[in-house]
């Protein structure tokens, strides 16, 4: 059979034309690239926001520990935090908060050395702790444990946003970048301690920054500047000060982290943890 | 020998393709913030933008600089590890213009940290307020240095 003559309009693409045409349209696509390594390129909107006072955040590795032994439950913390970072008053909404758990004595008989755990956070402690229901007589044991961001080494959090607007910064801290955040919560379902929450305001993820507007400018976290008693303990792993109170907190004790059997190798230490605590 | 022919609707396809990764490639050129990708995959220029906020407690050693007297007189007691802020409130605005009143608190802000609870560390003193002395905390105590009556 006879192939039908080509029309005249058409020429006839032969592999000389069509590798011509396939390398100017490669070479058009690589010139692009040059002008993209060069930063800036004023394609910024607008001027890219310092650092306070020229902080690097390549020479820091922030890291907070919680001593449950120095948590008196005042919740201090709690209203710090919500003021300093402007957290809706509503409950439920919450970059650290306090529970307190409870061992109950077993039953007579029951072949138990403790009895049930009953965990509560009544508006996550931050009008305080009003005296438990359960009769003081009836209780093993009970103290306060506080919760924030666990500041994971492979954060589930970061790896489940389809759009980079969560990361580790390179000082260890988890940041949201508000004007990159779509709102999907895919992060928020993703993260094993609860730490996140949809900001209903802004519609955007959020968490414990571990202040970074305040330990960029060389002040603590909230949170840690109201605690009376010694129980949150902040510091730089890279740059430890002489007298580093984490340092001194980590020679001490015997330090655990939460839930680390899920393999996300949460960096937050506990000291005096009970094996209740999830 | 014949020439060797591409096919018309496979030239197509390519150049569709072609013409798809350009735009893509294009658009992915300005659309992608020039801070992207310094750290990781991540604008860089937002941790700029999130160390920007403004802070609102100052930290106990702005209060100690104008306040020289209690930040000593607290040193002695055995509130010496308590943040002026603890007590009284976020304090920047003060900082910055002192005619900001800020609050002094009354019992039951010491009661919030002393009411006897079983939950508590035993080294934390506490009492309850039906078998203490009073109401009334700072008729005997003062507050910067609690074991001092004033
Ligand atoms: C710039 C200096 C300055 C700094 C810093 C400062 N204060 Fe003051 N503060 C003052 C002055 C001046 C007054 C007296 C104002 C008056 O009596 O009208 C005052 C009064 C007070 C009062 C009493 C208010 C009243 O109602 O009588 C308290 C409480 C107080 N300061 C707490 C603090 C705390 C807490 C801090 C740290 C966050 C702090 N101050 C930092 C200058 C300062
Ligand atoms: C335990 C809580 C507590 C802490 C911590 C605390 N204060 Fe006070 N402060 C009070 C109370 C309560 C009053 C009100 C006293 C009164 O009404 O007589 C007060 C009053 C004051 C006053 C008013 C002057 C006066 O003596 O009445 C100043 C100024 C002040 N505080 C500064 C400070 C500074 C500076 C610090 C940190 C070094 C600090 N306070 C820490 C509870 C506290
Ligand atoms: C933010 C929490 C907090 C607040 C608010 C607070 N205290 Fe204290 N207080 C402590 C801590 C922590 C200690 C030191 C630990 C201890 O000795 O019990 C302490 C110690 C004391 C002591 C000394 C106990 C002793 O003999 O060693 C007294 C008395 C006292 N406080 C009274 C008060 C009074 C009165 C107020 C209200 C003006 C008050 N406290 C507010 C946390 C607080
Ligand atoms: C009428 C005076 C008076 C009043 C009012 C008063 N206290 Fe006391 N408080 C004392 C005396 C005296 C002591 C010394 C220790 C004792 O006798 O228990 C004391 C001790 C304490 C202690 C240390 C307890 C211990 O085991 O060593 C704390 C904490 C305390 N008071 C807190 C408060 C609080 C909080 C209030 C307000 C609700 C308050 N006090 C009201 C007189 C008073």
């Amino acid at each position: 059979m006879k192939s039908p003559p080509t029309p005249a309009h058409v020429q006839p693409l032969n592999r000389r034309r069509w590798l011509a045409v396939l390398g100017s349209s490669l070479a058009g696509l690589f010139s692009l690239v040059p002008s993209r390594r060069a930063e800036g390129g004023g394609r910024e909107r607008q001027k890219e926001a310092a650092m306070p006072d020229g902080y690097d955040p390549t020479r820091h590795r922030w890291l907070m520990a919680l001593d449950i032994n120095r948590c008196i439950g005042c919740a201090l913390c709690v209203a710090a935090c919500k003021t300093e970072n402007k957290v809706p008053p509503e409950p439920t909404y919450f970059r650290t908060w306090i529970e307190r758990y409870i061992i109950r004595k077993p039953g007579p008989g029951s072949g138990e050395l403790r009895g049930s755990t009953i965990v509560d956070s009544p508006n996550g402690g931050r009008d305080g702790f009003p005296p438990s229901a359960i009769p003081r007589d009836q209780i093993l044991r009970s103290f306060f444990v506080p919760k924030l961001c666990n500041l994971c080494e492979q954060s589930p959090c970061t790896q489940a946003c389809p759009v980079g607007a969560t990361f580790q910064a390179p000082d260890g801290v988890v940041l949201v970048d508000p004007h990159y955040c779509i709102g999907c919560g895919f992060c928020i379902q993703s993260c094993p301690y609860g730490c996140r929450f949809l900001n209903p305001n802004t519609r955007t993820a959020e968490k414990c920054t571990l202040c970074y507007h305040r330990i960029t400018r060389g002040l603590k976290p909230a949170c840690v500047e109201v605690c009376p008693g010694g129980a949150r303990i902040f510091g730089d792993a890279m740059h430890p000060l002489p007298d580093d109170p984490l340092s001194e907190f980590v020679a001490k004790n015997k330090v655990q982290t939460l839930k680390p059997y899920l393999g996300t190798g949460p960096r937050v230490l506990y000291a005096g943890m009970d094996k209740e605590v999830r | 020998m014949r020439p060797h022919r591409i096919p018309p609707q496979i030239l197509r396809l390519i150049l569709l393709t072609l013409a798809i990764v350009g735009v893509y490639s294009v658009a992915r050129y300005f659309l992608t913030p020039a801070s992207f990708g310094r750290y990781g995959w991540y604008r860089a220029a937002a941790l700029g933008e999130i160390a920007a906020y403004p802070p609102d407690y100052a930290g106990k050693a702005a209060c100690a600089q104008c306040h020289k007297d209690k930040a000593e007189q607290i040193a002695k007691g055995p509130h010496k590890a308590l943040s002026c802020e603890s007590c009284h409130g976020p304090g920047m605005a003060h900082v910055g213009n002192p005619d900001v009143k800020l609050v002094k608190p009354a019992a039951p802000l010491c009661l919030r940290c002393h009411e006897a609870n079983p939950s508590r560390p035993e080294w934390l003193k506490q009492v309850t307020l039906a078998d203490h002395y009073g109401e009334n905390c700072l008729e005997c105590h003062v507050p910067h240095q609690p074991n001092e009556a004033p």
